[in-house]
């Protein structure tokens, strides 16, 4: 004999419905809107960093130009394991209308600038001193990577180390139309 | 007329009210303390389970630092946030905002303990219910057997006396 009646097992099924409704969603559902940052889609926030040869540089004035803005820090294994694919990619795109530039994060300036001399970098490379670009960009950890268009619109955000493949497939995506829906890596 | 009682009781409710909704009221809250409260709702995204208050990362001193700024630029608590979900999403708030699916978790605790609850409502009404019922048939069957037996003694009785 059943202890629960008919009603009560009805709300019980109802609760227990809702519970793997949730988790449903919560596992499969509104993929399509996933997106490493909200950021995306939107105008890149302007920063003026101070480069570790002393000069300063501005996102405004790459206006017209792709970036490729890439977080590091010398303590990161994955910045060293990509960069020799930034050194590669920035050798091969430097004359073609599209700027690299490294921003390094909780980091100190003399570990920065031996990891400098180390990986390469010919590209500019420097710091925030006012430490606000790395929350103003949402970054969470590094190495990550923002693509921003000729027009100052983020196209993509990459998390994890860059390979030559990668680079050139995002900084395509930010050199072509912008109109290319966002993607998720 | 209204007598000095009857004007009292309501020139103290007013008194009440205004104490408690008074316009303009001073905050000795400090700057510190709103940074703190600013950043309790906010969740470190590099930690586990650690509001930017509570974490000792990079991140979240470089985050407490902007709240600080911003807070003394004028801005108010929800432009604050705002910033933070503009550039982190809406998981970085340590409670989910109750609109879309963010319902059913604001909902489904509610849910279940109104349903729980009526549930262990009703098993426990109808078992005591049943208990009773048993027990009163029982007694009626036993009132019954007794006024079978003083019947029957009181006609032995009558017997004997005549």
């Amino acid at each position: 004999m059943s202890i629960l009646n008919t009603g009560t097992k009805l709300g019980v099924l109802v609760i227990i419905f809702l519970v793997l409704a949730l988790l449903g969603y919560a596992l499969f559902g509104d993929r399509e809107t996933v997106k490493t940052s909200p950021l995306v889609g939107k105008d890149a926030p302007e920063f003026t960093l101070k480069l570790f040869d002393g000069r300063r540089v501005s996102l405004s004035e790459m206006k017209g130009k792709t970036v490729l803005l890439n977080f590091w820090a010398s303590w990161c294994m994955p910045c060293r394991q990509e960069a020799p694919a930034l050194e590669q990619s920035w050798l091969k795109y430097k004359d073609k209308n599209v700027v690299f530039i490294g921003v390094n994060v909780w980091d100190e300036n003399t570990s920065a600038s031996t990891y400098i001399e180390k990986f390469g970098g010919g590209y500019p490379q420097g710091i925030d001193p006012e430490e606000e670009i790395q929350v103003d960009y949402g970054i969470g950890g590094v190495p990550e990577t923002y693509f921003i268009g000729p027009s100052g619109v983020i196209t993509d955000k990459y998390n994890g180390p860059l390979t030559e493949e990668i680079i050139d497939y995002y900084v395509n995506r930010a050199a072509g139309p912008e109109k290319d829906s966002p993607s998720a890596n | 007329m209204p007598t000095i009682k009857n004007r009292t009781i309501p020139a103290a409710i007013l008194t009440l009210l205004f104490l408690i909704f008074q316009p303009g009221a001073p905050s000795a809250e400090s700057l510190d303390d709103r940074v703190n409260e600013v950043a309790h709702e906010l969740m470190c995204p590099v930690c586990q389970g650690q509001s930017v208050a509570e974490s000792n990362s990079n991140l979240a001193r470089d985050m407490r630092q902007i709240i600080r700024k911003q807070l003394e630029e004028g801005k108010s608590k929800e432009e604050v946030i705002a910033y933070f979900v503009n550039r982190y999403g809406e998981t970085i708030l340590a409670s989910p905002p109750p609109k879309g699916v963010n319902w059913l978790l604001w909902l489904l605790p509610g849910l279940a303990i109104i349903f729980g609850g009526l549930g262990i409502g009703i098993y426990l009404y109808r078992s005591q219910s049943g208990k009773n019922s048993g027990d009163s048939g029982k007694r009626a069957q036993k009132t019954a057997a007794d006024s079978d037996y003083m019947l029957k003694i009181d006609e032995e009785l009558k017997k004997r006396e005549s």
